[in-house]
């Protein structure tokens, strides 16, 4: 602890405990709270105590105080719980007999206040901190304090509750330790006693009639499960496995959620994971006896387990493919489609019980897809999915869902009526279907796939949102493509990227903003992917497409701006690369032309979001090298920094520093200079002219007067980002550099450079660069240029810089201060909305 | 007994970030999604965990509910949406869906510029977030599902602000987010119908204030403006960039061109055109004195108001200057003040509340020496004023508003713990409705006790008009018939045509009974006494001697047999439908007292 937080501590604490100033704010607390941890973390001794003994006498007066803040109570517990964590600070406070007064008997907990949950959640979270050794653990043990816990776990505060249980988890394993040696059987074990008393809540409360204490220990069960995945927690199981096995089958407790849970986290501990114990069968009961909708998240986790017998696993599988394979059934005439599973190892009735119903059938099915998706995203999934199959389902619950198809069988019709016009179920499939992109299917229904998606793209009744997912859907399909047979054939292929520019002319025509949006950001995200193939780029600049996008420059939504400047630029560098001289676009749309408007967006534009997209368009651009040649290029940036220096938007400005650092490296890269500047150079291979003309090109663009500017940013991300460069421009030129910096003190003096750099010392502190000029500075003058990079000191900026721009006002001295003086204020400011 | 369950996430006793759940007949809605200005960590978010332990969230919640832009109402929204990963529908009025993203973005860019802030969301992100979003206009009734329905009500305290009805079949709960009960310059008072719901939650920042007079504060305002520009002094007026701002701009323009002063006002954000044109495109959420005046000018096309440039700071003379952030912490607010604090004919204003970590907080809480980068000491001369401009509704508001909606139960959400149970207190007194004032993760809950509507036949209500009784609005009236509950649906139907339907066989159920009575006679002269007395007792009723030997009075049936071992003593069976268990029980009873002598 710093000197003079030492020194403000007393007074803070004093104040703190003064019930007639009025309450802290609770974000100060919350904060002092967070340095203390840190200070016990740093200096994990009693020290702490001894050198403020103003804590302790703190803590005094908060428990003398007959009715004291709630809030202020709050932290005090936690406060003395984050200290007597540390076991000195304990044994201190011990003797102090404070410990009992904050935490047993004698404490709060039998005292009015009580009634505030904030008090009861500031003791638990206390003990939790403090429950850091056996001492600790022994003092809240025998001081019945495990009793205040059990009951806390029914708190009618969900945080209160959720941390008592969490407590308990905490406590058990602290108590039976990580070296406890296992018996064969629950009968031979013996607990040590605090782990015995809470084993034995556990199981009383199983057995109990109250529905409130068993969902409280399979709550804690969960918990414990989940946290700890020690040898020992398998004889625990033992003890309570036929309890649990009992509630699996008998539904009176309404705890089917919890079991699941409770059953998922103990499968994903390897200590269940030898086929030996009941376990697996208590697993495969509960797939058994759990309503689809209840064991879905269970099989789900079961089926990402690398570990897990191969029964549970098909048994798993089958939970999650039962409403998928019904929808098939559903879907097709009797013998017809085969479906996904054997019937003999499924009973379908309960599945198409609730996909007939109403009110359960979009939530099965949401969910059900919502898992497949999870699945689908995993790279090395343990189990083979019949992707053709679920492809088949999901596209035929997009049909049902837009009335593309209305079948014949009683379940099936019920089912698209049920579905269709269902947006949550609309989205749910989109995103499964999205998904399955990445998987090999069979081409076969590709041709229906896309008819599919077209139908939801062109439908006037498909809602924005629905929309979205159908570009994202399409766009993947489409991506992939090149890679399939599908695409072999050019006509099949041509007719489908036709129809695709057909219907995104039309909506990018759209009223609703949000469409013309996503219309513009699913062109982009196409462009990126399939810019290379012939096919793909007639079909875009035959269509209407182009020029619809340079339309939206001008939307008067400035979202739709920044998307159509990304799409132009992605269409522009099409035409620069792979169609420079395209007869269809007369070259309309070439680099030259869209630079020109974008140019134009940068200088003009009232909002950020299209000017941030024209950086990010031409710094893509400089990237993929294709601003011209060395010339144009020189004069591209130095257009661009011309522009954006002056942009009140300061992501704009790091959008061009950003454009600037890879101009320095393509500089670097034209002269056979090694790319990357951060790379040291080797003696050998540069030589003077090498250096000289990206020194005078940076000169020529006015590249430094930007950067040296930019130090003094208001906004730190800026001064961030050119010190950056400027210290790799540094390393770059001044490496090689035969001049000696100590021999420059004239010459620099002689450039303004002590000028500069006392300016920018003050400058990036106070964040203000003098308008008026650079005082005699010619920032476009190689020889002052390398002047100042050699005799400014960068690294101290650098690291001036580097902090956070309100680290001062984040101090705990300025905290303290802060604390100190809303107790001084005699007008209450009320809190307020922002 | 169905219940509404109620559970604050954030703002339950507390000002913070207002996050609250409702259960109401098995939906689950989120009442806004605000955020903590006062962490750089996770914990400016609610702590969505609690509901993520119930599943997906997509599939728990059915819809979240944004009341207005402010960011402690919506601040979260694209964490929630685009980071936690809830996928379902948002809703909020027009003018919050456009204004929103502005603000969320304009917060967005200051956190990041600070270093070592961690898990934010980005542009894309609030973008994303935003084409999730269904905007409604006020008092459109929207039909989240088949069963939830949500309308929206006039709240006043910002534009496009707003009062939600959530209702589920005849449940109903009232979230009323911020509101005001009186007009202020560009907004008019909060408004609701008689809706009657289950429950209302409502605000209470000022639930023991009777606040003063806004005009008051405002006349205050403009003359230490007003006194700071006359004796050559600088304005600095932090704001974020929308709100409070365009409030404060009306009143320095009306206040300008009444005066004709020509010191020139600034706003120096870039974000500031687009506010006022979203608040030109919202005129008709404005108050009808702004309205009216549309039509020879519009309120937000300032003629004072000019986009300031850096450079402007440096100038000599008097300005006024609205900077963005509103807390001093980062950024342009705080450059020019760095530039203006030292002098002491300078004045900075601050319209709203400041966290602590800002330099906004110390300013406020009276510190004049205050620290900045590089160990440099700043000395605050110039003068540093707080003025509060938001729109609450005040103790009294908040009354009028329970008056007018007419709840069956109250909830507070959105004030400090003291003043809500004061408040509380004067709710349950003067209007004898539970008030409840849930802590953060305490649940509320409400019994309700639901009308459930039932569709009748057309047949069995022409049934009973044609027996004469006319339907009166005002009277409750008792009607048979058979319910059929059947997909989620109730109806009452004819007997007959419930056994057509359903294709059930009629089974008759009778009731049967064996009454004893002294008479020596034969037995058809006991039916003879016993018809002869029911035809006197029973004039309205059709009483018939069969030609068997038996006795009908309506479906009842009355047979006599004389007793196997006491000839003198005769049984009679009575037995009838339940239909006329009525009357079955009166003859039976009637039969009981045995027959007079005179009938003979």
């Amino acid at each position: 602890m710093s000197r003079e937080c030492a020194m403000l501590l007393p007074r803070v604490c004093a104040a703190l405990a003064d019930p007639r100033q009025p309450g802290s704010d609770d974000t100060c607390l919350e904060k002092m709270l967070d340095w203390f941890r840190e200070l016990a973390a740093g200096e994990p001794t009693v020290k702490l105590l001894q050198d403020n003994p103003c804590l302790t006498e703190f803590f005094t007066s908060m428990l003398a105080l007959p009715e004291p803040n709630p809030s202020v109570l709050a932290f005090t517990l936690r406060l003395a719980g984050t200290i007597a964590a540390l076991e000195g600070c304990f044994q201190h406070l011990q003797q102090q007999k404070l410990l009992a007064r904050l935490f047993g008997e004698d404490g709060p907990l039998n005292s009015i206040v009580w009634e505030d949950a904030s008090v009861r959640s500031g003791w638990v979270e206390g003990v939790q901190s403090m429950l850091q050794h056996q001492p600790a653990l022994h003092f809240m043990c025998n001081g019945g304090g495990l009793d205040v816990i059990f009951t806390l776990q029914g708190d009618p505060s969900l945080f209160v509750a959720s941390a008592a249980s969490r407590l308990l988890v905490h406590m058990l394993t602290l108590s039976v330790g990580p070296e406890m040696t296992v018996p064969l059987n629950a009968k031979d074990c013996s607990w040590p006693p605090c782990a015995q008393m809470i084993i034995k809540h556990i199981e009383d409360s199983l057995q109990s009639s109250s529905a409130s204490h068993i969902k409280q220990s399979l709550k804690l069960l969960t918990i414990l499960f989940g946290s700890c995945q020690a040898p020992w927690t398998k004889v625990l199981w033992l003890g309570i496995a036929k309890q649990v096995e009992f509630f699996l089958t008998e539904d009176s407790v309404q705890a089917q959620h919890m079991l699941a849970d409770l059953l998922l986290n103990m499968a994903r501990s390897p200590v269940f994971h030898d086929a030996e114990g009941n376990f697996w069968a208590s697993v495969t009961s509960a797939l058994e006896h759990l309503t689809p909708v209840q064991a879905g998240p269970l099989a789900v986790g079961i089926l990402r387990l690398r570990q897990c017998p191969q029964d549970v696993r098909i048994q798993a599988l089958t939970v999650l493919l039962q409403p998928m394979d019904c929808i098939l059934r559903a879907a097709s005439q009797p013998l017809e489609y085969a479906g996904l599973l054997d019937e003999s190892v499924s009973d379908p009735s309960a599945v198409e019980s609730l996909l007939s119903s109403k009110s359960s059938c979009a939530n099965l099915l949401c969910q059900t897809l919502a898992h497949l998706e999870e699945l689908l995203s995993v790279t090395c999934l343990p189990v083979d999915l019949p992707y053709a199959s679920l492809l088949h389902s999901v596209l035929t619950i997009l049909q049902f869902c837009n009335g593309l198809l209305i079948p014949a069988s009683p379940l099936g019709s019920k089912i698209s009526q049920i579905l269709i016009g269902c947006f949550r179920v609309q989205r749910s499939a989109l995103d499964a279907l999205a998904a399955l992109s990445d998987r090999k299917c069979c081409d076969t229904v590709i041709g229906s796939l896309f008819d599919i998606l077209l139908a939801y793209l062109e439908s006037p009744n498909t809602s924005p949102t629905v929309l979205k997912k159908s570009f994202q859907a399409t766009s993947k399909w489409l991506a992939h493509l090149p890679g399939m047979s599908f695409f072999k054939n050019q006509g099949q292929t041509e007719k489908t990227l036709q129809d695709v520019f057909l219907v995104l002319q039309k909506r990018l025509c759209s009223p609703c903003w949000e469409v013309r949006d996503s219309s513009l950001e699913f062109l982009t995200n196409l462009i990126e992917c399939l810019r290379d193939q012939d096919e793909f780029r007639q079909s875009l600049l035959s269509s209407e497409v182009p020029k619809l996008t340079e339309n939206l420059l001008e939307d008067p939504e400035s979202y739709v701006r920044a998307s159509a400047v990304t799409a132009m630029g992605h269409l522009a560098f099409v035409t620069y690369f792979f169609a420079p001289e395209s007869p269809v676009t007369g070259n309309q749309y070439n680099k030259e032309n869209t630079m020109a408007k974008l140019q134009e967006i940068l200088s003009t534009d009232p909002e950020g979001f299209p000017r941030r997209a024209v950086m990010s368009i031409f710094t893509m651009w400089l990237e993929e090298s294709c601003t011209g040649q060395l010339e144009e290029t020189e004069q591209f940036v130095s257009r661009v920094i011309q522009t954006a220096e002056h942009d009140l938007d300061w992501e704009v400005k790091l959008g061009c520093l950003e454009l600037v650092q890879v101009f320095c490296i393509h500089m670097f890269c034209q002269f056979g200079l090694p790319e990357c500047p951060y790379a040291p150079v080797s003696p050998a291979v540069s030589s003077s002219n090498h250096q000289d003309e990206p020194l005078r090109t940076f000169c020529r663009t006015n590249l430094f007067s930007f950067l040296f500017r930019s130090l003094c940013d208001c906004d730190k991300p800026v001064g961030q980002k050119a010190c950056d460069i400027l210290l790799a421009l540094k390393s770059h030129f001044c490496r090689s550099s035969v001049i000696d910096s100590q021999g420059s003190g004239d010459l620099s003096a002689e450039h303004s450079i002590p000028w500069l750099q006392r300016t920018l010392r003050q400058g990036s502190l106070a964040q203000n660069f003098p308008t008026d000029g650079g005082n005699g500075v010619d920032f476009q003058d190689p020889e002052s240029m390398m002047l100042a990079l050699r005799t400014i000191d960068l690294e101290e900026l650098h690291d001036a810089l580097n902090k956070c721009s309100d680290h001062v006002e984040k101090s705990p001295q300025s905290l303290l201060e802060d604390i100190l003086a809303t107790v001084a204020t005699t007008e209450e400011n009320e809190a307020d909305c922002y | 007994m169905p219940e509404i369950k109620v559970t604050p996430l954030g703002a339950g006793q507390d000002v913070g970030r207002s996050c609250i759940l409702v259960s109401i007949a098995g939906k689950n809605v989120m009442l806004d999604c605000g955020m903590h200005m006062g962490y750089n960590d996770d914990r400016r978010f609610p702590d969505f965990s609690y509901i993520t332990q119930n599943g997906r969230l997509t599939d728990f919640l059915d819809c979240v509910i944004i009341s207005h832009f402010h960011l402690d109402h919506c601040g979260a929204l694209p964490y929630f949406s685009e980071m936690v990963g809830y996928d379902g529908p948002i809703y909020m009025t027009h003018p919050t869906k456009a204004i929103c993203p502005i603000l969320l973005e304009d917060y967005r860019k200051i956190t990041v510029d600070k270093k070592g802030e961690t898990n934010f969301f980005t542009s894309q992100m609030i973008k994303d977030c935003m084409k999730k979003v269904v905007a409604v206009h006020l008092h459109q009734t929207v039909q989240v599902d088949e069963e939830l329905e949500i309308k929206a009500y006039y709240a006043g305290h910002v534009l496009g602000a707003a009062m939600f009805q959530i209702k589920v079949g005849c449940e109903s709960v009232v979230y009323t987010g911020d509101y005001n009960m009186t007009p202020d310059r560009h907004l008019g008072a909060a408004w609701i119908d008689k809706c009657r719901p289950d429950l209302l939650i409502t605000e209470s920042t000022y639930a023991t204030t009777i606040r003063d007079s806004k005009r008051c504060r405002e006349r205050d305002f403009l003359k230490k403006v007003h006194e700071t520009v006359e004796r050559g002094g600088k304005v600095l007026i932090p704001v974020f960039a929308l709100g409070r701002a365009q409030e404060l701009c009306i009143l320095l323009e009306t206040f300008w061109e009444r005066m004709n002063l020509k010191a020139p006002i600034y706003f120096s954000t870039g974000l500031t055109e687009k506010a006022n044109h979203y608040y030109k495109l919202f005129i008709t959420w404005t108050n009808q004195k702004i309205r009216k005046t549309f039509v020879q000018r519009n309120m937000f096309e300032f003629k004072h108001i000019k986009a300031f440039d850096r450079a402007f700071a440096d100038n000599p003379g008097p300005m006024v200057v609205f900077a963005t952030p509103g807390m001093l912490h980062a950024g342009q607010s705080l450059q020019i003040f760095r530039k203006w604090a030292g002098n002491e004919k300078n004045m900075v204003i601050m319209p709203g509340y400041c966290v602590q970590g800002t330099v906004g907080h110390k300013i406020l809480s009276g510190q004049r020496k205050l620290e900045m980068e590089g160990r440099q000491i700043l000395e605050v001369k110039m003068q540093v004023e707080y003025m509060s401009f938001s729109a609450h509704a005040d103790a009294k508001g908040i009354m009028q508003l329970i008056r007018q909606a007419e709840p069956r139960n109250v909830l507070l959400v959105h004030g400090e713990a003291k003043k809500m149970e004061f408040l509380k207190q004067k709710i349950e007194q003067e209007f004898h409705v539970n008030c409840f004032m849930p802590a953060n993760g305490e649940t509320t809950t409400i019994f309700t006790n639901p009308s459930i509507p039932v569709d009748i036949s057309l047949g069995l209500l022409k049934r009973e008009t044609a027996i004469g009784l006319l339907p009166d609005a005002k009277k409750p009236k008792l009607m048979h018939g058979t319910l059929i509950m059947k997909d989620n649906s109730f109806r009452l139907v004819s007997p007959e045509q419930a056994l057509k339907e359903l294709g059930l066989a009629e089974h008759q159920l009778r009731f049967t009974c064996r009454v004893h009575i002294q008479d020596p006679r034969k037995e058809h002269e006991t039916v003879l006494r016993v018809y002869n007395h029911l035809k006197g007792v029973l004039k309205d009723y059709s009483v018939q001697h069969l030609p068997d030997g038996s006795i009908t009075v309506e479906s009842i049936l009355i047979q006599a047999t004389a007793h196997s071992e006491d000839q003198g003593t005769k049984v009679l069976l009575v037995s009838w439908t339940y239909q006329d268990e009525e009357l079955g029980s009166y003859l039976t009873s009637l039969l009981k007292k045995g027959l007079p002598q005179s009938t003979s």
